[in-house]
């Protein structure tokens, strides 16, 4: 192929997808919509039920998802946003951009139950530390472990772009309290480096350059399933894990409306929950799928389960956030 | 003067500048909420990052200038074999792309890198090590070449008596040259430190962390992931405000400097070299060249590997090489138009009785923009088109403008003493017949077309190599090759991104010649 042609099939293919009339435009993180994510497949089984063109918008973070709706304002292209979490949904509500929806989700397993007007839940996991059992002899038993020993080499991700990052943030507030910013300041003398994103900061780990990294308790099952490794190992939390839950929401000024509450109401379907244990790594939200892979299942399941109250977080979010980058830029 | 027919279209492009400018600011402020900004002000975290940005970029201008004195005066006075091509080396990495020369930087100093290997444990790349060998890399050949611009300044005549008198290079070096020297230097301090001291794209990348960032990241992290336009507003407020004390500072301290450059060589008169100044000739060119030429041949050691062969192949490549050009080529046209008619403004009025002192002034204009952070400009645009009603879709043409115009301190820097001497040289023959407007630039073409060419070209490749306004609005329909290169480097798919670094880098270069050979001639200033 020559370099004219493949130019111009390129022109052509990005014309031809935002001309289609029937095309439900999804906001969604990059890993999420990537070819190695669950995305290709949700596509293609959302598409052979409602006759249209599925298109995911990849932006750079979860959190970039949020701000860009919100550059964009009444003006956006978005029907549906894909990847936010439980930690950010307060402060999308206060936009005042996001519909209600009509999906029952009171078969719903998250801890707690499910019952919020805006926001469906796609699946659900919990923070954890990962390390190499090859590499590391003594595993840190509890979040204070991996605070305090000096000489275990630590990345995580910067709270104010990832929402693991977030989530660590929640975790050390839940279990250090008023002593948080003390316990930051222990972590970053041996922090290797806060990363931007969850893939950047993962991948570090994997070339070596890190004894632990913040991921989720599910990882492990992705190196068993995919690539039949079974080193990389969850630490345990004696204090308890942290979870996330990440939720969709549709848009007030969805161009689509009608196509948007269709997909609100497939995210809990077979079709959308059986990708989500062997494309994101994550536990699904609904009981009425596929059985999950034995790697999964065979993680510890969590004894005990750390939670802050939504609007607490939602109030002091920014404050903690300070908190956390007074602590560590010291 | 000013109120002359022939200068309205150049009203008009400076009008068009000017009021895109204003209105993209003026809307940011207007989500500006000063009431809250007392929080910010009780905030240690952002002064511990105007700190950070003042002290490297301090250290980034000093060194950089430290090296390029030796360094200018040992090109102006040896001749050798590869001088020239050292000098075009240098010409291109003044505009080489931020994000591949980060690439060739991490390959050679990186915890795997050359560096590392050869000293038997890991160079401390990320922090503030990192940014000094990047802004180094960038600045230091910048100072070079406008140090080595000052030297046509000294008359021949001053050359020939040194070399009469026996002066060594030492003696020419504290009698001649530092007098000349010492005049362009806080100009050029100026604009090394307002350069580094925005540094976006090297921050985020070998900053490692929150604990080295600067302003412009802050602004980046409140635009892009807090959304807070009052935040930004404040911020961008405030390093507007650092800028221009910097700037009065600077100007109040340094002497006035008469614009009287002639571009064209002097003759060349050898001076006695002592063993002392050889010896000082080679150790600032091995200092200089080990910084600049080893991240050059790193970016380009992938070319041997099979992966680049089969990056070649791969579409995504050619659509942000197209996505590239599309943003870049109307950039840097566009500079060079709104370029030109602040020159035809300022060589209007230049010896002029009273008017005079408007020259530097709308000089001044064009460099304003290098105080407002480019993402403010593109948001703030953003923000127009959208009360406007003018949806995401238009993200383009706000690259294309935000792009020219960070430009423009570049071309006007690289047409301003061409035309400057054009104006001096036949004013009076214009005046005498008439000659105005366009058939002015039909005359001079053929003496001032390499100048012209020199920065379009500046233009176009700042304009290829923006990371800044772009990764603002990165959608899939908008993925620049320096975009498309950050997220493979972001995603550690390090191999990738080199080969796609080495097509990025061969665009660069390709387009720089075809601009300074085809446009500026033969006798094109490379």
């Amino acid at each position: 192929m020559s370099f004219k042609s493949i130019v111009f099939s390129a022109m052509a293919l990005s014309i031809s997808a935002s001309a289609a009339a029937n095309t439900l435009n999804v906001y969604t993180y990059d890993s999420f919509a990537s070819d190695w994510g669950p995305g290709p497949k949700i596509k293609e089984n959302f598409e052979a039920q409602c006759e249209c063109d599925l298109n995911f918008v990849a932006l750079d973070s979860s959190v970039g998802i949020l701000s860009r709706v919100q550059l964009e304002g009444s003006e956006s292209e978005a029907d549906v946003l894909l990847g936010l979490d439980l930690n950010v949904m307060e402060a999308a509500k206060k936009t005042g951009l996001l519909a209600k929806h009509t999906v029952d989700t009171s078969d719903v397993t998250t801890p707690g139950g499910w019952s919020d007007d805006y926001f469906v839940p796609f699946d659900q996991g919990y923070f954890a530390f990962i390390y190499n059992s090859e590499a590391l002899a003594n595993p840190p038993k509890s979040l204070k472990d991996v605070v305090e020993n000096q000489n275990l080499r630590v990345i995580y991700q910067d709270p104010r772009t990832s929402t693991p990052g977030l989530g660590l943030l929640l975790w050390m507030k839940s279990v250090y309290g008023e002593d948080a910013p003390k316990a930051w300041e222990t972590l970053s003398r041996h922090t290797v480096t806060v990363s931007k994103g969850w893939y950047d900061g993962y991948s570090l780990f994997l070339k070596g350059e890190a004894d632990v990294v913040l991921s989720y308790t599910t990882s492990p099952a992705y190196h068993i399933v995919a690539e039949g490794e079974d080193k990389y190992k969850a630490a345990p939390a004696s204090e308890g894990f942290y979870p996330q839950v990440e939720v969709a929401a549709m848009l007030k000024n969805a161009p689509n409306k009608a196509l948007a509450e269709q997909f609100m109401a497939f995210i809990l379907q077979p079709g959308f929950q059986n990708t989500v244990a062997t494309g994101n790594w994550m536990y699904p939200v609904t009981k009425n799928i596929d059985a999950l892979p034995e790697a999964f299942t065979s993680q510890p399941k969590p004894t005990k389960v750390l939670t802050l109250p939504a609007s607490e977080v939602a109030d002091n979010r920014t404050e903690w956030v300070n908190e956390w980058l007074d602590a560590t830029t010291r | 003067m000013l109120a002359r027919a022939y200068l309205r279209p150049a009203w008009i492009g400076l009008a068009v500048y000017l009021f895109i400018a204003a209105a993209a600011v003026a809307a940011l402020l207007s989500y500006a909420t000063p009431m809250s900004w007392g929080q910010y002000v009780d905030d240690p975290y952002i002064w511990r990052v105007i700190r950070f940005s003042l002290w490297q970029a301090l250290l980034s201008a000093l060194i950089s200038i430290v090296i390029a004195i030796p360094v200018a005066s040992c090109l102006f006075h040896r001749r050798f074999i590869g001088r020239q091509a050292l000098l075009n080396l240098f010409a291109i990495s003044m505009v080489v792309p931020t994000i591949v020369a980060i690439l060739g930087i991490v390959v050679v100093y990186g915890r795997s890198g050359w560096a590392s290997s050869l000293m038997g444990e890991a160079f401390p790349l990320y922090g503030l090590v990192g940014i000094l060998i990047a802004h180094v890399f960038f600045n230091m050949p910048l100072a070079v070449r406008m140090i080595l611009q000052t030297y046509s300044l000294v008359p021949d005549s001053q050359w020939r008596l040194a070399s009469q008198l026996g002066l060594s290079r030492t003696q020419a070096f504290r009698l001649i040259e530092w007098n000349y020297i010492k005049k362009s230097l806080p100009g050029l301090f100026l604009l090394i430190f307002m350069l580094c001291f925005s540094s976006f794209a090297v921050v985020l990348t070998l900053g490692g962390g929150p604990r080295s960032s600067t302003l412009e990241v802050a602004i980046y992290q409140a635009l892009r992931f807090e959304f807070d336009l009052s935040k930004a507003s404040y911020l961008s407020l405030l390093q507007i405000l650092i800028c221009t004390t910097v700037a009065l500072c600077v100007y109040r301290l340094s002497p006035y400097v008469r614009q009287d450059i002639s571009v064209f060589e002097g003759v060349r008169v050898p001076l006695k070299s002592t063993r002392w100044n050889s010896l000082c000739d080679i150790s600032v060119m091995m200092l200089a060249l080990l910084w600049v030429i080893p991240p050059f041949v790193a970016i380009f050691t992938p070319i041997f590997s099979e992966l680049f062969w089969q990056t070649l192949f791969v579409p995504a490549v050619w659509v942000s090489v197209w996505h590239s050009l599309r943003i870049a080529l109307p950039a840097g046209v566009l500079a060079l138009v709104v370029a030109m008619s602040i020159a035809s403004l300022a060589r209007a009025v230049k010896w002029r009785a009273q008017v005079d002192k408007w020259a530097n002034r709308f000089e001044q204009l064009g460099n304003l923009v290098l105080m407002v952070p480019g993402l403010v400009l593109a948001t703030g645009l953003f923000i127009v088109f959208r009360e406007l009603g003018i949806g995401i879709s238009n993200a383009y043409w706000i690259v294309v403008w935000v792009n020219a115009m960070m430009a423009l301190p570049f071309v006007l820097r690289a047409i301003m003493p061409t035309l400057y001497q054009q104006e001096r040289r036949y004013r009076h023959l214009y005046d005498q017949y008439g000659i105005v407007g366009s058939a002015r630039l039909m005359l001079e073409w053929q003496s001032c077309r390499s100048a012209l060419a020199q920065g379009l070209a500046y233009a176009v490749l700042l304009s290829l190599g923006d990371l800044g306004v772009v990764a603002l609005f990165g959608s899939e329909n908008l993925v620049t090759l320096p975009m498309y290169l950050f997220q493979l480097v972001g995603s550690y798919r390090i191999e990738q991104g080199a080969c796609v670094a080495v097509v990025l880098i061969i665009l660069c270069l390709m387009l720089f010649l075809l601009i300074n050979r085809g446009l500026g001639g033969r006798r094109a200033i490379v």
